[in-house]
C-alpha cells in the first residue's frame, strides 16, 4: 500500500517509459502480484494436503508468520528509507533473553522495560548509521555481532525457560477469539495503525519521501537524519515486540532463538514488495509477504518438502524478491 | 550517466579543499592501523603473562591463518566497493562436499585430492554465481550475498543428513597438526594466499583494474575496462578462497561441521575494514588485511589469556567494525552526504 | 590543402522541446587553437559532450579528417582521437599517473595479466614529453597539485588515440581554477600540442581565450553568431556577440519594480561572509521586498555562499542576519524554521521527490499542523495552489517526476510561498531549461512575493535576468565581491557588459 491514495487513476504502465521515474501508484502489479503468489501457493498446497485448509493448519501458519510480521514490519520502515538492519533478529534473541531473565522479579514491568531497551538499541545503530554516514550493513551487522554477544553473557548460553512470571505474556498464545490468538489480533491491529498513521499524519509520509529522495528531502527542511534514526528504532522496538511473541510461543528465552528469522524477515518485507533502494512499501504488503514466506515453509512442509531445504529456498527468495522490486533507474553504479 | 560531467558546486569545492584531509587520511589508513597492532601487542605482553611467548606467538599465527585466507578474498571484493556476506555459508558447503568426497565414514567415496579441488571448485561456483547475479541482474552485492550465505548454509545443511561426516583419508588428516618444511600446513597455505593476493594487487591487471573500478566505476567504464567480467573473476576467487576455508577449516575439525565458518564473517569483514581497506572500494589491500587480522587475533588471544569472557571477544568485534568503518569514512563526512 | 582535422555540418541536437545546437558548423583546422565562447545555456556542453561521445547529434555531420565519424562512445571518441578535459577530472585518484594515463590501452605495458612496470611508465612519460609536463609517472595521482592532474587529463587524451590519428583535445574552462604562473604553464603546453594536432579551448575568460585561440567561435541560443581570427577581435565584440539583442523590456514585469524602502530593516543582512579557500569578505543587505542578484561565472563561489545562507554548507566566518536576529545556521532544517526557502539549481537531484506525487511535494516543507491530515484536505490545499501557479496537470495525485520541467519547478515554489512565514527565498538558477511561457509565470510569482515583503536572492541563470529581475546586483569573481549596482530602480540599470567586465 502506498500512503498516497488513488491507486484508481488509470496511469499507463511506465516500463516502457524513458524517464528515470518510479511512480509509487502507478504499479498495481507491484502490489498484487505479491497477493496472487499467495493465494497460488495456497491453493498448491492445498491440493497436495487437503487438510492444510483447515482451521488447524491454518492457526498454526498464522502464529509462525507473527514474529516472521513483526520483524518484517521493522525492517520495512529501514527498508523504506533506503537501508537494510541485519541485527533486528539478533535483537529478537537478544529480547527473548531479557524477557526471560526479567519476567520472574518483574513481570509486566519486564516487558516495557524490553521494549523501551531495545528501541534504544535501534536508535543507537540508527544514529551511527546516520551521522557517521556509513552504509547501514556494516553498521547492523557489527550491532548483530554485538548484541548477540551481549545475549550469551546475560544468558550464559543456555535457554532460560519462563516458568514464574509467565502469565505476564502468556495470554499472547492462550487467549483470543474464536481460535485465533490475541498476538494474532494485535499484530493485525498494528498493521492498521502503521498504516493508517502513515496515511493521515501530516508526516506520515516521511519514510517514504526520505527513502524516495534523501538529499532533496534534507534540502526541504526534513529532518532526514532524524528519520533514518527513528527507522532504526522502530525496527528495534518491533524486534522487541517479536521476541516477547517469541518467548511467549516457547516459554523460553535462548541467546539464538530468534536468529533464524532474519531472512524471512526481510523476505517478508522484499516479497510482499518493498523495494531494497528505498521509498517503496507499506505495511499490508509486509503482512502479504509475512504470510507467503510462512506458507511457503508451513507448507512446504506440509507437503513434504525436506525441511533442511528451508533455508536454500529463503535465500532464492530474497535473491529473486529484490532482483523483481529493486528499482534500477535510481542506482546508476550497482556495488 | 554518472560519467557526464556536471558542472557541479561541489567540484570546485573539492578541487581546492580535499588535498589536505585526504593526506592525513591516507596516513590514518596505512599506518594507523600497524601502530595499532604493536600498541595492542605491547600492552597485552606487559599486561599478560604467558602472552610473549614463542608458543603463544606460533599459535597466534596458526590462529590468524584461516582467516587471512578468507580475508585475501573479501579484501578483493571491497576494493572493488562491493562485499562478500556468503563467507560462512560457502564455507560450510565447500567443508561438507570435501568431506563427503574424501575418505569418510558415511560413504564410499575416496577421491583423495580431487576432493579437495572440487570443494574449492564448489566455492568458485558459489562466487561466479554471485558474480553473475550481481552483475548481469544488477542486484546489490550485499543481498546476493546475504542470500547465497543462506543458499550455503542450507546446501550444507542438507549435505550434512542426520549424521556428522568423520574425515578418514589420512593425507588430510595428516595436515591438522602436520608440517611441511617445518612450517605448520595452515600457515604455508596462509602464506601462499597473502603472497599471491598481494602479488596480484600491486602487479597484474586483474589487481589493478579492480582499484580502478573500485576508485571509480564510472570511468573505469569509460575508459574501456570490462568492469562485469573483472567484477565476475573477483568474486570466483573470493569464492574459491572461502572454500579454502572450510577446507582447512574442517581438516582441523576432522568432521564436517555446518556451522564451520561461524563467526568468520565478522572476523574478516572486520579485519578488512580495520586494516584500512575502505568498503567504498579502491583503497588499500592485502597487507592492510594481513594487520587488521592480526590486530583481531592478537586482540582474541590477548583476552582470552587474560581471562575474558569467550564471549567478549565477538563482542568486541562487533565493535570494532562500527568503529572501524566511522573512523575511516569520518574525513568525508558532509551536511548533505547520503549513504544508504 | 589537407582537410580539416574536425569539421561539424549543421549539427543540431534537441532536448525535447528546447534545441540546444542548432545547425551548427564549425571547423578545425590541423594546427589551430579554436576558443568557443557563450554564456550559459549558449550550448557549449551540449557541443563538448557530443564530441565527448556522450550524445549523438539528431542532425547533421561529424568529419574527422574528412571522413564523417560516428562518435557513438567515449571509449570511441577518443580512439579517434578527440580527448575531452572536462573541469570536472576523470583521473583515478587511488592509481598512479602512469596507471591513469594508459588506463584501457596499455599495450604492451601488459604481458600475460602482468604489468610491466618499467614499459609502462616510459610510455607515459613520452606522453606526458608531449604535453611538456614534468610529472612523474611513478607518483600516486592524488598526490599531485590541480594544475598537475589536468596537464595528466592532457596527456590521456593524447596518448588514447590510436596511432596515426592526430589528436584534437577539448580544455573545458581549463584556467577556472588556476593561478597564473599555471595559466602560463598551459599557454606552454596548448602551444606544444599545437604542433602535433589541434585544440579546441572553451572558457569565460575572455582575455584568455584570444590569447590561447587562433579564431573564436561565439555561440549564443544554441547557434553560431559569430566567428573572428584572434588578430582582428577585441574583448568587447566578442561581448557584444554573447550578449546579443537588447535586453527584452517587459519580460521581467519590471512594472511591478517598486524599490524597496532603504530605512527598513533588511530581511537579510550577511556580513564579511568567508570560507577558506572559496569565498571571503561577502557582504550585502536584502531589504524586504527586494530581489538581489548576485552574478559570477562558475568558481566565483556565488553558489557557496547561498548555500551557506540556507545552512547547507559551512562557512567560517561572518555573520547571517535575518529581521535582526543573528542565525547560527548548522542545517537546512534550521533555515527552513527561520523562513528562508531555497530553490536549488540541480532540480531531480535536490529539489523535487520524484516517485512521490504532486501534492505529497507541495505538502514537502509544511505538512498541515494538528495529528491528523486527510489525503483529501492535502489534496484541496495541493489544488489551489496548482490553480493559482498553473501547474499542469492539475491532477495533483500524478507522479512529480512525470511532470515537464516548468511545472515541477511551479510545484518546488509552491511548498516554499504556502507558508505565511516566508521571509528569505533563494534561487539558484530558477529558470534553467524552462520555456519562456513557465519563465514568465515565474517571474510574475517573484513580484507576487516581493509585494508580500518577503526578500529574494537570486542567483539568475542569464545576465539579462538578473538585470531585468533584481533591485541590485552584486558581482563576484574567484571568491570576492568586485562591484555592486545598488537602487538600480532608481539610478538605472547596468549593462550586460558592465557585468561581465567585473566577472571574468
Amino acid at each position: 500500500m502506498s500512503t498516497v491514495a488513488t491507486t484508481s487513476t488509470p496511469t499507463r504502465e511506465p516500463i516502457s517509459s524513458s524517464k528515470p521515474a518510479t511512480p509509487r501508484t502507478a504499479r498495481p502489479w507491484r502490489q498484487l502480484l505479491p497477493l496472487g503468489i499467495l493465494v497460488a501457493l495456497v491453493l498448491a498446497v492445498s491440493l497436495a494436503e487437503p487438510a492444510f485448509l483447515r482451521t488447524n493448519s491454518l492457526t498454526v501458519v498464522a502464529n509462525q508468520a507473527i514474529p516472521i510480521l513483526l520483524l518484517g514490519l521493522g525492517q520495512m520502515f529501514v527498508v523504506l528509507v533506503g537501508g537494510i538492519d541485519l541485527s533486528s533478529a539478533a535483537l529478537a534473541s537478544l529480547t527473548t533473553v531479557l524477557v526471560a531473565t526479567w519476567l520472574p522479579g518483574m513481570g509486566g514491568a519486564a516487558l516495557v522495560l524490553t521494549l523501551v531497551a531495545l528501541t534504544v538499541v535501534g536508535l543507537i545503530t540508527g544514529a551511527l548509521v546516520a551521522w557517521g554516514q556509513v552504509p547501514s550493513f556494516v553498521i547492523s551487522l557489527g550491532a548483530l555481532g554485538f548484541w548477540g554477544a551481549v545475549s550469551l553473557v546475560v544468558s550464559g548460553s543456555t535457554t532460560i525457560y519462563v516458568s514464574q512470571g509467565y502469565g505476564s505474556i502468556s495470554w499472547l498464545t492462550n487467549m483470543g477469539i474464536a481460535g485465533v490468538s490475541s498476538a494474532i489480533i494485535l499484530s493485525v491491529a498494528l498493521v492498521a495503525v502503521i498504516w493508517a498513521v502513515m496515511r493521515y499524519t501530516p508526516r506520515g509520509n516521511v519514510f517514504h519521501v526520505v527513502g524516495l529522495n534523501e538529499r532533496a528531502a534534507l534540502m526541504a527542511g526534513v529532518r532526514a537524519r532524524w528519520v533514518k534514526t527513528a527507522a532504526f528504532g522502530l525496527s528495534g522496538l518491533f524486534a522487541g515486540l517479536a521476541g516477547i511473541v517469541l518467548t511467549a510461543q516457547q516459554q523460553s528465552g535462548a541467546p539464538q532463538l530468534g536468529d533464524a528469522l532474519l531472512l524471512p524477515a526481510i523476505a517478508a518485507a522484499v516479497v510482499g514488495g518493498c523495494a531494497i533502494t528505498g521509498g517503496i512499501g507499506g505495511p499490508w504488503r509486509v503482512l502479504v509477504g509475512a504470510l507467503v514466506v510462512t506458507v511457503l515453509r508451513v507448507g512446504g512442509a506440509v507437503a513434504g518438502i525436506d525441511p533442511n531445504y528451508q533455508q536454500i529456498i529463503y535465500g532464492a527468495v530474497v535473491i529473486l524478491a529484490v532482483a523483481l522490486t529493486i528499482d534500477r533507474t535510481r542506482l546508476s553504479i550497482i556495488k | 550517466m554518472s560519467a557526464t560531467p556536471v558542472h557541479d558546486v561541489a567540484t570546485l569545492e573539492q578541487q581546492s579543499t580535499v588535498s589536505r584531509p585526504k593526506n592525513n587520511r591516507r596516513l590514518l589508513l596505512s599506518a594507523g592501523p600497524a601502530v595499532a597492532l604493536v600498541v595492542l601487542a605491547v600492552a597485552f605482553a606487559v599486561l599478560t603473562p604467558g602472552f610473549a611467548t614463542v608458543n603463544n606467538a606460533r599459535a597466534i599465527v596458526e590462529q590468524a591463518s584461516i582467516p587471512l585466507v578468507l580475508a585475501m578474498g573479501s579484501t578483493l571484493v571491497v576494493l572493488l566497493g562491493s562485499v562478500d556476506l556468503s563467507v560462512e555459508g560457502v564455507m560450510a558447503a565447500c567443508g561438507l562436499t570435501f568431506v563427503l568426497l574424501a575418505s569418510n565414514n558415511r560413504n564410499d567415496n575416496d577421491l583423495g585430492w580431487l576432493a579437495f579441488v572440487i570443494a574449492i571448485g564448489v566455492g568458485a561456483v558459489f562466487g561466479v554465481v554471485n558474480g553473475l547475479i550481481h552483475t548481469r541482474i544488477r542486484v546489490p552485492s550485499f543481498m546476493v550475498t546475504l542470500g547465497t550465505w543462506f543458499i550455503g548454509l542450507g546446501m550444507a545443511t542438507v549435505l550434512f543428513g542426520t549424521t556428522t561426516p568423520q574425515l578418514q583419508d589420512q593425507t588430510f588428516r595428516a595436515w591438522a597438526g602436520g608440517r611441511w618444511l617445518g612450517v605448520p600446513v595452515v600457515i604455508v597455505f596462509a602464506a601462499l594466499v597473502t603472497v599471491g593476493a598481494f602479488v596480484v594487487c600491486r602487479y597484474s591487471k586483474l589487481g589493478r583494474y579492480t582499484y580502478a573500478i573500485g576508485g571509480d566505476e564510472a570511468v573505469s567504464r569509460v575508459a574501456g575496462i570490462p568492469v562485469n567480467r573483472f567484477k565476475v573473476i573477483v568474486f570466483c576467487l573470493a569464492g574459491a578462497l572461502s572454500g579454502l576455508g572450510g577446507v582447512l577449516a574442517t581438516i582441523r575439525l576432522g568432521v564436517g561441521d555446518v556451522s564451520v565458518g561461524s563467526g568468520q564473517l565478522f572476523l574478516t569483514l572486520s579485519a578488512v575494514v580495520l586494516g584500512g581497506t575502505l568498503l567504498s572500494g579502491g583503497r588499500g589491500g592485502p597487507l592492510h588485511t594481513l594487520v587488521g587480522v592480526l590486530i583481531l587475533v592478537v586482540l582474541g588471544n590477548g583476552l582470552l589469556l587474560s581471562g575474558a569472557n569467550p564471549y567478549v571477544q565477538q563482542a568486541a568485534q562487533g565493535l570494532v567494525i562500527v568503529i572501524a568503518v566511522i573512523a575511516t569514512g569520518w574525513p568525508v563526512r558532509d551536511r548533505l552526504r547520503v549513504v544508504k | 590543402m589537407t582537410a580539416p582535422l574536425l569539421e561539424l555540418r549543421n549539427v543540431t541536437k534537441r532536448f525535447g522541446a528546447t534545441t540546444a545546437l542548432d545547425d551548427v558548423s564549425i571547423t578545425v583546422h590541423q594546427h589551430e587553437v579554436v576558443g568557443l565562447i557563450g554564456e550559459n545555456g549558449a550550448g557549449k556542453s551540449t557541443l563538448l559532450k557530443m564530441l565527448a561521445g556522450l550524445h549523438r547529434p539528431d542532425g547533421g555531420q561529424v568529419l574527422l579528417s574528412g571522413d564523417p565519424v560516428d562518435l557513438g562512445s567515449p571509449a570511441r571518441a577518443a580512439r579517434l582521437g578527440i580527448g575531452v578535459v572536462h573541469q570536472e577530472q576523470s583521473l583515478l585518484p587511488n592509481l598512479r599517473v602512469a596507471e591513469n594515463l594508459l588506463l584501457g590501452h596499455e599495450g604492451d605495458a601488459l604481458r600475460a595479466g602482468f604489468f610491466r612496470r618499467k614499459r609502462l611508465e616510459a610510455a607515459a612519460a613520452e606522453a606526458l614529453a608531449t604535453v611538456e609536463s614534468k610529472v612523474s609517472p611513478a607518483s600516486l595521482t592524488e598526490d599531485l597539485t590541480f594544475a598537475e592532474r589536468q596537464m595528466v587529463e592532457v596527456a590521456r587524451a593524447v596518448a588514447s588515440r590510436r596511432p596515426g590519428r592526430p589528436p584534437l583535445v577539448v580544455l573545458d574552462e581549463p584556467t577556472s581554477v588556476l593561478e597564473a604562473e599555471d595559466v602560463a604553464v598551459l599557454k606552454r603546453q596548448v602551444m606544444a600540442l599545437r604542433e602535433v594536432g589541434s585544440v579546441i579551448f572553451v572558457s569565460h575568460r575572455l582575455d584568455e581565450v584570444l590569447d590561447f585561440s587562433d579564431r573564436v567561435y561565439v555561440l549564443r541560443d544554441g547557434k553560431v553568431v559569430g566567428e573572428r581570427t584572434s588578430q582582428d577581435a577585441t574583448e568587447a565584440d566578442l561581448f557584444r556577440m554573447m550578449i546579443g539583442r537588447d535586453s527584452s523590456a517587459g519580460f521581467y514585469d519590471e512594472g511591478r519594480q517598486r524599490p524597496a524602502d532603504p530605512d527598513a530593516v533588511p530581511v537579510l543582512s550577511v556580513k564579511d561572509l568567508s570560507r577558506r579557500g572559496q569565498y571571503s569578505g561577502v557582504s550585502f543587505d536584502i531589504r524586504p521586498g527586494e530581489v538581489l542578484g548576485l552574478v559570477g561565472v562558475i568558481g566565483s563561489g556565488r553558489e557557496q555562499v547561498s548555500r551557506a545562507i540556507f545552512g547547507a554548507e559551512p562557512h567560517d566566518e561572518g555573520s547571517i542576519v535575518l529581521d535582526g536576529q543573528p542565525l547560527r545556521l548548522r542545517t537546512p532544517a534550521a533555515a527552513v524554521r527561520s523562513g528562508i526557502a531555497y530553490v536549488p539549481a540541480e532540480r531531480r537531484v535536490e529539489g523535487m521527490v520524484g516517485g512521490a506525487t504532486v501534492a505529497e511535494n507541495i505538502a514537502l516543507v509544511h505538512p498541515g499542523r494538528g495529528p491528523v491530515v486527510l489525503p483529501a484536505r492535502r489534496r484541496v490545499v495541493a489544488q489551489e495552489w496548482a490553480e493559482r501557479l498553473d501547474i499542469r496537470p492539475r491532477d495533483t495525485a500524478a507522479d512529480m517526476a512525470r511532470l515537464s520541467g516548468g511545472n515541477q519547478q511551479k510545484a518546488a515554489l509552491a511548498r516554499w510561498v504556502l507558508a505565511d512565514d516566508l521571509r528569505l527565498l533563494i534561487l539558484d538558477h530558477p529558470t534553467r531549461g524552462l520555456d519562456i511561457g513557465a519563465k514568465e509565470d515565474l517571474y510574475k510569482l517573484f513580484r507576487d512575493l516581493c509585494e508580500r515583503g518577503i526578500g529574494i536572492l537570486l542567483l539568475a541563470d542569464t545576465l539579462d535576468e538578473a538585470i531585468g529581475m533584481s533591485h541590485s546586483v552584486i558581482v563576484m569573481k574567484d571568491g570576492q565581491v568586485t562591484a555592486r549596482f545598488e537602487n538600480t530602480a532608481v539610478d538605472g540599470k547596468p549593462q550586460p557588459i558592465q557585468l561581465l567586465e567585473k566577472m571574468m
